[in-house]
């Protein structure tokens, strides 16, 4: 028998218990995806890391074979130093995996630099400092941090300026690289559940319709982006069905052509 | 001299009653993201990375908003939703492309704040569903982060 005392103390533990951290609230099993279709918000593009660490779970990867050490071309046209941006902070999260710090601090600068060349600079600066103090210090998860704030401070200056289109060059640049490179790891050492990392349709669904709203930038790049991304999708857009080798060679052979267009001047 | 004194002196007590009496006058998605990053504090320190980039709005209460979000198989998620209303209750619930339920046991709902962890068992789309069960509010600020390790 429990006294009185004794029940008002495990009734006030039990309430203290409760109010610290109660379980959710009762969640239906199953919803109408349909239904909500009208409501969904976005999707938020995942970062390069992302897929690269569910990647490194699969087994070990040498990701200094994917460090990025050429500087790259200077380009004028806005939607190409986004494009670009995008595809470097994407080379900054592969030197994090790849713990080379050197290459780190250059992917820092060159980040300041295009930032600048979009006019977005000051908003870049102390990220690009800290990236750079945090690759000194080997402290990888900061650096990883710094980057993914980098990519936000750039895309929410852009869109401060309602340069929203610039910002999802962004977000695409680092997709195709964080792509390319995950393409050429599963490739080397193939794996159905590599493979499946690049069962994604949705997000290629969502940059389509984003490069449909920009006809203005009239660049044969953006055009081999499209037409890309349209060759893609049936490739990884596979429904339950496993994603194929020979589909996983395809995207790499695209995404490697893309990045070195976005890359290179000769475009 | 003395008199000018008062006078700032009242002028700043002014501001700081209107201040103290009106706070949601200023409260925005901003605020609710803070409570949202607050949620997520303890986890850094486990290993998972917090995204910058996060959602948000406003509710009424009983209205519910989907997010549609890529997930990776081999990742640990958790989604932390929060609002500046106090007295507010949130719930956030995780569902599969086919609007089935996934989410793992340990997720759990704190007034104010709420949270849903996932371990998901293939790469793909995922809907996350934001509810506001109950606010004093017409209208409630809420915001969505994620974290992944």
């Amino acid at each position: 028998m429990i006294s009185l005392a004794k029940f008002s103390q495990l009734t006030l533990l039990t309430l203290v218990g409760l109010s610290l951290s109660a379980p959710g609230v009762e969640a239906p099993k199953r919803i109408d995806v349909k239904q909500l279709s009208k409501k969904v918000e976005d999707v938020v593009v995942p970062l390069p890391n992302e897929v690269f660490g569910a990647l490194n779970k699969l087994g070990g990867v040498n990701w200094k074979e994917y460090v990025r050490n050429d500087k790259g071309s200077n380009f004028t046209e806005r939607p190409r130093i986004a494009l670009l941006l995008g595809t470097v902070i994407a080379d900054g999260f592969i030197a994090v995996q790849a713990e080379d710090a050197p290459a780190v601090k250059d992917i820092g600068q060159r980040v300041l630099s295009l930032a600048k060349g979009i006019g977005v600079g000051d908003s870049i600066t102390p990220h690009a400092k800290a990236i750079t103090e945090a690759a000194d210090k080997r402290n990888w998860v900061g650096v990883r941090q710094e980057l993914d704030r980098t990519q936000n401070s750039v895309q929410q200056a852009m869109n401060e300026v309602h340069d929203e289109k610039l910002s999802h060059l962004v977000s695409l640049g680092g997709w195709l690289r964080g792509t390319e490179v995950l393409t050429a790891v599963v490739n080397k050492r193939f794996s159905t559940d590599g493979a499946e990392l690049l069962h994604q349709p949705d997000l290629l669904v969502y940059f389509q319709g984003r490069l449909q709203g920009m006809p203005e930038f009239n660049m044969k790049l953006l055009q081999d982006i499209r037409t890309a991304l349209d060759d893609v999708r049936p490739l990884i857009d596979v429904g339950d069905a496993s994603i194929s080798a020979e589909s996983v060679k395809k995207i790499n052979e695209i995404t490697t052509r893309l990045d070195e267009a976005i890359y290179t001047k000769s475009q | 001299m003395h008199s000018f004194s008062n006078r700032i002196l009242q002028g700043a007590c002014a501001l700081a009653l209107l201040l103290t009496i009106s706070p949601r006058a200023s409260a925005s998605v901003d605020d609710a993201q803070s409570f949202a990053l607050q949620a997520a504090e303890p986890y850094v320190k486990e290993g998972f990375q917090v995204r910058e980039d996060y959602w948000g709005g406003d509710l009424a209460a009983g209205e519910k908003k989907a997010v549609k979000q890529q997930l990776f198989k081999g990742n640990e998620y958790w989604f932390w939703l929060g609002t500046e209303i106090e007295t507010a209750k949130l719930s956030v619930h995780i569902y599969d492309a086919e609007g089935k339920l996934i989410e793992e046991t340990d997720s759990w709902q704190k007034g104010q704040f709420a949270a849903a962890r996932v371990v998901p068992k293939t790469t793909g789309s995922f809907f996350i569903i934001v509810t506001i069960e109950e606010s004093p509010e017409d209208r409630t600020h809420w915001a969505l982060v994620y974290g992944f390790r």
